[in-house]
């Protein structure tokens, strides 16, 4: 057993023992742009979708049949599509983190433009107001995250299980973080 | 198998052990070998122009990437889509422009050495390149030298177990061999030539 922790160490260690300063500052380089690139196409979603959160999970079973804990939703937010009745919205409240997915029930438009909406799980039996924060009775365009456009089932289940359990979360991530900037491309 | 410890030898020149199996970790470990080799030629100095452009290409995409999450960290998100739309479009645009540097520029260069005659005076670029396709065992190296007259080269294609033992140990002394033959021949060529 310590043979092997041995042979695999002194192999994994080696080939950065044997760096010099430009091919380790290259090592960590290429672990920052594989991050970067991670990060600027989550910004490019977000440019293109128009909305700050493009690709969100379901966390609850309040929209079962339509959707249920787990799938994946893809959000756009364009200011000039107006959302309607019975679409899918991902909204968040405003003093919680958690965005929450439920269909609009009702919505009263003025005429300068100016919106409120009111929502309410497929599976729930009552409207959200019980969600809202104190006081408030409607939702308005800026509490709108995105309104839901595609979906994909079940791939959402690792971001709950990561948000479960967060040790397996950093594992997995330290694992590739020092796989990445130990071997030499 | 019993596993050799790195040894320190006398001529203070480390006993490099691989993975013999590993094509990618055999490739770099014989390009090391050829590099030290050709470094200890007389008035050789190592020249970085080459790899400095790559992480200087490289340090620069990241920066923008670091620079649009701060950004948009501070100024939250509809307020910072131009300054975002800049940063992903500028950073996918270097990585076109990396991706064209190690294509066109870079090409499997792995070593750059200047040779002065003694009293600093630049008088040769000496350049070694390498290739060693995926799962084959042949490695061909290119060494051209350029003066102020013209560039010669000459190439050498070998299974790579000519340079590694069977145990994973490159064997410096068989590198520094073929390098010198390779060097002698483009030297000799030259005063042929001349």
């Amino acid at each position: 057993m310590s043979l092997l922790k041995s042979l695999g160490a002194e192999s994994l260690f080696g080939d950065v023992s044997r760096m010099d300063k430009r091919q380790f500052f290259y090592q960590v380089l290429s672990f920052g742009m594989i991050v970067s690139s991670a990060l600027m196409i989550w910004k490019g979603l977000m440019v293109v979708t128009g909305s700050e959160s493009p690709i969100v999970v379901v966390l609850s079973g309040s929209m079962e049949p339509a959707f249920h804990r787990g799938d994946l939703l893809f959000l756009t937010n364009y200011p000039d599509e107006p959302v309607r009745v019975g679409e899918i919205v991902v909204f968040k409240v405003e003093g919680r983190d958690i965005p929450i997915v439920h269909r609009v029930i009702k919505l009263h438009e003025k005429s300068d433009g100016s919106v409120k909406f009111l929502t309410k799980g497929d599976n729930n039996s009552v409207d959200d107001r019980g969600l809202y924060a104190p006081g408030q009775l409607w939702l308005t365009k800026k509490d709108i995250v995105g309104r839901a456009r595609g979906f994909l089932p079940y791939v959402g289940m690792i971001t709950i299980l990561m948000n479960e359990y967060p040790n397996f979360k950093f594992a997995i991530l330290g694992i590739l973080a020092i796989y990445v900037l130990l071997h030499r491309e | 198998m019993t596993q050799k410890k790195a040894e320190k030898q006398d001529d203070s020149q480390e006993v490099v052990q691989i993975n013999k199996w590993d094509g990618s970790q055999v490739k770099h470990a014989i390009d090391d070998a050829f590099k030290t080799a050709l470094m200890e030629r007389p008035n050789c100095k190592e020249h970085f122009a080459i790899i400095d452009g790559r992480l200087f290409i490289c340090f620069l995409a990241v920066g923008i990437a670091l620079f649009a999450l701060g950004y948009d960290y501070i100024y939250t998100f509809p307020t910072s889509r131009p300054v975002l739309i800049i940063c992903v479009t500028s950073y996918f645009f270097l990585m076109g422009v990396l991706t064209i540097y190690t294509t066109y520029i870079e090409k499997g260069i792995f070593a750059v050495a200047i040779q002065s005659d003694g009293s600093g005076k630049t008088i040769k670029k000496w350049t070694a390149s390498s290739e060693m396709k995926k799962y084959d065992d042949k490695y061909t190296l290119t060494l051209s030298v350029k003066d102020s007259k013209n560039v010669r080269e000459l190439s050498s294609t070998k299974s790579c177990a000519n340079f590694i033992d069977v145990d994973g140990v490159v064997c410096n002394d068989l590198i520094s061999a073929e390098l010198k033959r390779l060097y002698n021949s483009l030297n000799n060529a030259e005063k042929k030539d001349k």
